[in-house]
This record gives C-alpha cells, sequence and structure tokens, in this order.
C-alpha cells in the first residue's frame, strides 16, 4: 500500500512535473511567435518611412576619385507633370526611368543605356501661377560654401542655401549678376568621367545673357575657366568657357529680342540628325524654337521645348570630323 | 499569465513603432532637411519667357572640334582671356569605356 501509494505519488509528481514543461514550452513558444510578430507589425508599419526617405541616387556608382571642377556634370528638371515628362523623353531619346518616392515629392531618374543623365523633380503649379519649367545645370565643385561666397561677393543672388543631399552631396542654386540661374554640386562620389557623350546625353551648355563680359568674369572667379573669344556675329559676343584643357561651356549674347527672353542656360543633348529629331519633337507635343541650322563645326544645331515648356537644346556631334561650313 | 505576455508583445510592438523610424531616418541620411519647402534644390526658378530669342545669322553655340590657336582677346574685359597662341580647346573626345 505504501509502496502503492508512494508510487502513484512518484507518478502524481512526474506527470506535474511534465506538465509544468509543456506549460513552459508552450509559454516560450508563444511567446516567440508574439514577439516576432509584434517585431514584423512593426517593421510592416515602418515601411512607408522607410521607402519615403530613399535620397537620391549619387551622381557617379561606383564611386570614383575624379573631381571636374567648372564640368557640367548632371542636369534636373522641375516638372508639374512628370508622366507626361517620362512619355516625352522616353519617346524622344529612348530614356528608360527609375521613379523614387522622398518624402519632398516625386523623383524620377532618367537613365540612358543604365547610365544617369537626368533627373525629373515634381513641383505643382497653380492655375494662378506663371512658373516656367526650366532645366537646372549643375556646375562641378569641391566647396559649395566657398562657391557661394564667391558668388555673392561677384554679384550673384543665392536662391537655395549650401545643402546635404544624402548620398548626392552638397549643392546650391545661385543666380549670376544677369539673373541666369544654375547650381553646384560637390558630389559625394566624385565626377563622372570627361568621356564623349553618347546620342540622347547631354553633350554641350550656352549660357545665353545679356552681357558675356560680365559674367565671364563671374564664373571665372567661381570656376577658374580659362575664357576664349571666339569669332561672332553682328553685335553678338560668343566666349567659350574651358577646364582641364577641355571645353565646359559657351556664353552668347542674347539675341536681338533679348527684352523677351531672360538670360538663361541652356543645354544641348547629342543627336545623329538634329531635324528629324526636331520633327518628333513636335510630333510628341513639344515646340521648336529655333530651327535647326548648321552651327560652328559643321553640325546643326536646333533650341527645342518639352510639353511643359521647358526649353533644352539639339546638337549633332558626327564621330568623324567634317569642316566647318560657311557661316 | 497570457496577459503579462501581451503586455510585453504590446510593448515590444510600440518600441518597435517608436524606434524603427528613427532607425530609418539613420539610414537614408537624415532625409533632405524637410522644411515644407522644395528640398532638394530644384525649383521653379526661371523667369517666364516669352518669344524665344531668333537666333540671326553668325549666331553660333557650339565647340570647336578640332582647336585652333586661340589671337588673344581684343580689348579690355573684365575677365583674364586665355593666353595668345593657346589651343582652343574641344570637348571630350574619347567614348565611354575607351579613355
Amino acid at each position: 500500500m505504501h509502496s502503492l501509494r508512494n508510487s502513484n505519488l512518484a507518478d502524481s509528481n512526474s506527470e506535474k512535473r511534465n506538465n509544468r514543461r509543456w506549460v513552459n514550452r508552450y509559454q516560450t513558444g508563444n511567446f516567440l511567435k508574439r514577439n516576432i510578430l509584434a517585431a514584423l507589425l512593426s517593421a510592416v508599419a515602418c515601411m512607408p518611412a522607410i521607402s519615403a526617405e530613399l535620397p537620391v541616387p549619387a551622381l557617379v556608382v561606383p564611386a570614383v576619385q575624379e573631381h571636374h571642377v567648372g564640368k557640367i556634370v548632371f542636369v534636373e528638371l522641375v516638372t508639374p507633370d512628370i508622366a507626361a515628362a517620362k512619355q516625352f523623353y522616353g519617346g524622344l531619346f529612348n530614356w528608360t526611368f527609375h521613379d523614387i518616392d522622398t518624402k519632398m515629392g516625386k523623383y524620377t531618374e532618367a537613365l540612358m543605356n543604365g547610365q544617369a543623365v537626368a533627373g525629373f523633380i515634381h513641383r505643382p503649379v497653380a492655375a494662378n501661377q506663371h512658373k516656367q519649367p526650366a532645366w537646372l545645370s549643375f556646375i562641378a565643385v569641391r566647396d559649395v560654401d566657398a562657391v557661394k561666397k564667391a558668388a555673392v561677393e561677384h554679384g550673384g543672388k543665392v536662391l537655395y542655401e549650401p545643402h546635404d543631399i544624402p548620398d548626392r552631396g552638397r549643392e546650391a542654386v545661385f543666380a549670376d549678376p544677369q539673373g541666369a540661374v544654375f547650381a553646384v554640386l560637390a558630389s559625394t562620389n566624385g565626377d563622372p568621367a570627361d568621356v564623349l557623350a553618347a546620342n540622347g546625353e547631354w553633350i554641350w551648355s550656352s549660357l545665353i545673357t545679356v552681357d558675356p563680359d560680365t559674367d565671364a568674369a563671374f564664373y571665372q572667379d567661381l570656376f577658374d575657366y580659362e575664357v576664349f573669344e571666339l569669332p561672332a556675329g553682328p553685335k553678338t559676343q560668343h566666349l567659350m568657357f574651358a577646364s582641364e584643357n577641355f571645353a565646359r561651356a559657351s556664353a552668347n549674347s542674347l539675341p536681338s529680342d533679348k527684352a523677351i527672353t531672360p538670360p538663361h542656360w541652356l543645354n544641348y543633348v547629342r543627336v545623329d540628325d538634329t531635324a528629324k529629331m526636331a520633327a518628333k519633337v513636335i510630333a510628341l507635343g513639344g515646340h521648336v524654337l529655333v530651327e535647326p541650322r548648321i552651327d560652328r563645326h559643321g553640325g546643326k544645331v536646333a533650341v527645342v521645348a518639352d510639353t511643359s515648356g521647358a526649353p533644352f537644346g539639339l546638337i549633332e556631334w558626327p564621330d568623324t570630323e567634317i569642316k566647318e561650313i560657311s557661316k | 499569465m497570457i496577459t503579462i505576455f501581451w503586455r510585453k508583445s504590446l510593448a515590444i510592438a510600440v518600441l518597435g513603432l517608436l524606434v524603427l523610424p528613427l532607425t530609418a531616418c539613420v539610414v537614408a541620411g537624415g532625409g533632405y532637411g524637410y522644411d515644407g519647402n522644395a528640398s532638394v534644390g530644384v525649383d521653379y526658378y526661371e523667369p517666364v519667357g516669352g518669344v524665344y530669342g531668333v537666333w540671326g545669322p553668325g549666331y553660333q553655340v557650339g565647340p570647336y572640334r578640332d582647336g585652333g590657336h586661340f589671337h588673344g582677346g581684343n580689348g579690355v574685359h573684365p575677365y583674364r582671356s586665355a593666353a595668345p597662341g593657346r589651343s582652343v580647346p574641344s570637348i571630350p573626345s574619347h567614348s565611354r569605356g575607351r579613355h
């Protein structure tokens, strides 16, 4: 009896121990499940916050050590309609696009053969606002704040104070003494290599301004450009800015009806047939502002505007040298 | 016992909700200095233009292809002209991957 009672007691204790183990296992399992679930829920809840803060892409991937002060290294278009811009530039140059949602709004990276060629930034325009969508040129610098100081000292205006863009670098936006708007960028990952642009890529830039002399001094102070005077038409000036023994941009007098067009930077995309591409611009809903015409190097150049009115240039640059055609 | 587990779970979930967005900010570099306005430098800066200028005869904008010697600046300018005899630079001539 005693032994039976002992045996029953032992069984009962063993059962209790088993039950406790089971309860512990059950509780541990539940604890893990619930906390993993909680962590997952937290992560899911935070996804919009994370994706909303994706930075704009770096200028150069992978990072390089080269810097080309004075080179126009990037352009960005501010537009009220990114979808229309994608349709237009995709149709014209076969650019492809990569959309990035950021807290500051929609940003679209435009690519040509996998290389970043431009950025589109969405900004709404109210019906009563008269805003001009435009391409903004970014000129490479090493020290944005030092350039800001020089710009202000030489008659420029700060339109957007120097600020850091994650992954991209430090940038600022200025107006030169004549009012033409440009940006400077100290790229975190270095600057794009000095190579010949392919068709569909930006190849050249012009500053169209009231007083090329004054502006040349201004930009020389900022970027240490060499300045060359080139032959020009009657009552006009044509200067060329160079750095590192490469031509970087031209400075031209505003045409005779300069009261209508404000001073501005104009960027050109390399094309194989300017006339054909100008016709394509019209077919896509854009406009031709300056009809295709022979330029200094023998190739044709034209000025066009996209569907939102942002002007840009088209320029031929044949691979083989061609003789300059009489002006 | 189960109530304690739920409390712990809830506490972790709330902690996760509070901490992860902060982590995301750190990862993204603190955002763009969001201030409710344009946060990358681009905006509608250009004055509204009317008719684009008419480029008359001799109006040229493109780069030189083959240089040629610079003969020096004529007259007095507010900028420093390139040295006389200096070859006028062109744009880069090497294609990507061949330089």
